[in-house]
């Protein structure tokens, strides 16, 4: 597929729509998997749209900020959600056209990734408070062992869509009717598991809980208040909103519409919400399924990821 | 040659089933995994009788599923109820979960780099399930070495019967159905006896430590925990 390099009126409209959707939804995404948790836990749950008000709530609210802590502290919030926000420019949802598609691959969308962390965990050291020291540490010893894994999942779809361009491989992968290569089964296995390492899932991290032996995520944000915390989380849902889309359109890209036509976006929309809702099925039910594991029984499951990658580069070249 | 592709899909399902296999290292856990790896095998099995269209190979499915998916299992957790927690955990493996799935990650690309010097022709099921069970084997085989307790070694030998039965699936396409059912008694047979075994040690060892263990005695070590 050539690459225009030329953008009209519609084209921008329609990126700055698909841009305002991933925006919209995200907290909704969040409030949904919650409901559906609790629901299979038997609670009732609070509403879908709890997220929602939770954080116009925290926009209203004012500040507490510690004495000791420096510029970092104030900067980082604001740093996590716009390179979250640059990310969401980045990758397509329904429909194949990502705005800022020419001006970087799959590997800058890691690197934001990695930028938005890197501030977290600063922020979280910045306040010098032990909690924030622990949790820095275990977020640190998960994300250095996800990279890798990450890398060789992504490496795989790459080679085998010729192109690390975000906006190419989902224009490839939207043509093709099933997955083309026994490698991808792989770095969809692996996909996963970095997926929920990533936004904090239970064997991982255990988001609802303020315990001091669980906390990862929790830990380092707990300084934060008022507008800063509604920044983080809504950066949070987002980010989660992303990473899922990702696999979505990566591994599963059917019904992902192709050309600007409106009742082709409408179905790919529609399709699109379907699937993400139902990954989000899946992952709350994975998640009442499994117990929290210890931390340092996590680089197993981390391992299994690694594994599942390379198996999947052996594949690629038989 | 259409089915070449399903059947490579079905061979990295199986891969991944044992992959999984390998990380759990807690006894019911793995039984239930080696319940989905076995369920993975034989939709394989199906897979194969159908393209070769021989009623034995479906025969086999069927039989490989109940027996080995669901009465294997339960006579597994039925015997070792009552055995100590501390004997079904495998928690200073000698070869550690990590470095075990490295290394079988190594063993699968020694298996397809072996079969790739044979000469299969034309024979789709051979080239695309030969490679995965002399890789079940060799996993199999790593896994048993691996462990330290009796109870965990099974996984290995288990894992390791199943490529034995891929490898000759994959190499005759449906060996005569007599020998597959005296297969199939004999592992029914040998899992029964080696948990009466497990059984009767566990009990043993469950008796030596009533007399040595002592309240007052214990002493936990929780650097590794």
């Amino acid at each position: 597929m050539p690459i225009e390099t030329s953008a009209s009126v519609s084209d921008i409209l329609i990126g700055f729509i698909q841009f305002m959707i991933i925006i919209i939804l995200a907290p909704l995404l969040t409030g949904i998997m919650r409901k559906i948790k609790a629901i299979t836990q038997k609670r009732i749950g609070s509403s879908i749209f709890q997220t929602y008000f939770d954080i116009l709530k925290l926009m209203k609210k004012n500040e507490v900020i510690s004495q000791e802590v420096s510029w970092i502290f104030r900067f980082s919030p604001w740093i996590i959600f716009s390179s979250t926000l640059v990310v969401a420019f980045f990758i397509p949802i329904f429909v194949v056209y990502s705005p800022f598609g020419l001006g970087g691959d799959i590997i800058l969308v890691i690197g934001l990734f990695g930028l938005s962390r890197f501030f977290l965990m600063l922020a979280g050291l910045d306040v010098s408070s032990a909690f924030g020291g622990i949790g820095v540490s275990r977020e640190m010893m998960i994300s250095s062992l996800i990279e890798p894994a990450l890398f060789l999942a992504l490496f795989t779809v790459a080679v085998t869509y010729g192109s690390t361009n975000v906006e190419i491989i989902m224009s490839h992968t939207a043509e093709s009717s099933i997955l083309i290569s026994a490698s991808l089964l792989f770095s969809l296995f692996g996909f996963f598991i970095i997926v929920m390492a990533e936004t904090g899932k239970i064997p991982f991290d255990n988001p609802a809980t303020h315990l001091e032996l669980t906390m990862v995520h929790e830990a380092m944000v707990l300084e934060f208040s008022g507008k800063s915390l509604a920044l983080i989380e809504l950066s949070q849902s987002i980010k989660q909103l992303l990473l899922m889309s990702l696999l979505i359109n990566f591994f599963i890209p059917w019904g992902l519409s192709t050309s600007f036509s409106i009742s082709e976006m409408i179905v790919g929309l529609l399709v699109f919400l379907l699937k993400m809702v139902s990954l989000g099925i899946l992952i709350a039910y994975i998640e009442t399924k499994v117990a929290k594991w210890r931390l340092f029984r996590i680089p197993d499951l981390i391992f299994l990821s690694l594994a599942s990658g390379l198996m999947g580069i052996i594949f690629l070249f038989i | 040659m259409m089915y070449n592709n399903i059947l490579i899909f079905l061979s990295g399902t199986l891969l991944i089933a044992t992959i999984v296999l390998i990380i759990k290292r807690e006894f019911s856990e793995w039984v239930q995994a080696y319940k989905y790896q076995t369920i993975v095998l034989s939709i394989i099995t199906g897979v194969i009788g159908y393209i070769t269209n021989n009623w034995e190979i479906y025969l086999a499915a069927i039989i490989t599923f109940s027996l080995k998916a669901v009465i294997v299992p339960k006579i597994l957790i039925k015997v070792t109820e009552k055995i100590n927690y501390d004997f079904k955990i495998e928690t200073k493996p000698y070869i550690s979960t990590r470095m075990s799935l490295v290394v079988s990650t190594i063993l699968v690309a020694l298996s397809y780099f072996l079969t790739q010097q044979i000469h299969l022709g034309e024979d789709v099921i051979a080239t695309s399930f030969l490679p995965v069970s002399i890789s079940l084997l060799l996993i199999g085989l790593l896994v048993m070495i691996g462990r330290k307790i009796a109870l965990n070694q099974i996984v290995g030998l288990l894992i390791l019967e199943n490529g034995l039965f891929l490898f000759a699936l994959s190499l005759t396409h449906g060996i005569s159905l007599i020998i597959e059912i005296g297969i199939f008694i004999d592992i029914l047979v040998g899992i029964v006896i080696s948990s009466i075994l497990i059984h009767r040690i566990g009990y043993t060892f469950d008796n030596i430590d009533d007399i040595h263990q002592k309240p007052a005695s214990i002493e936990y070590t929780e650097e590794d925990d």
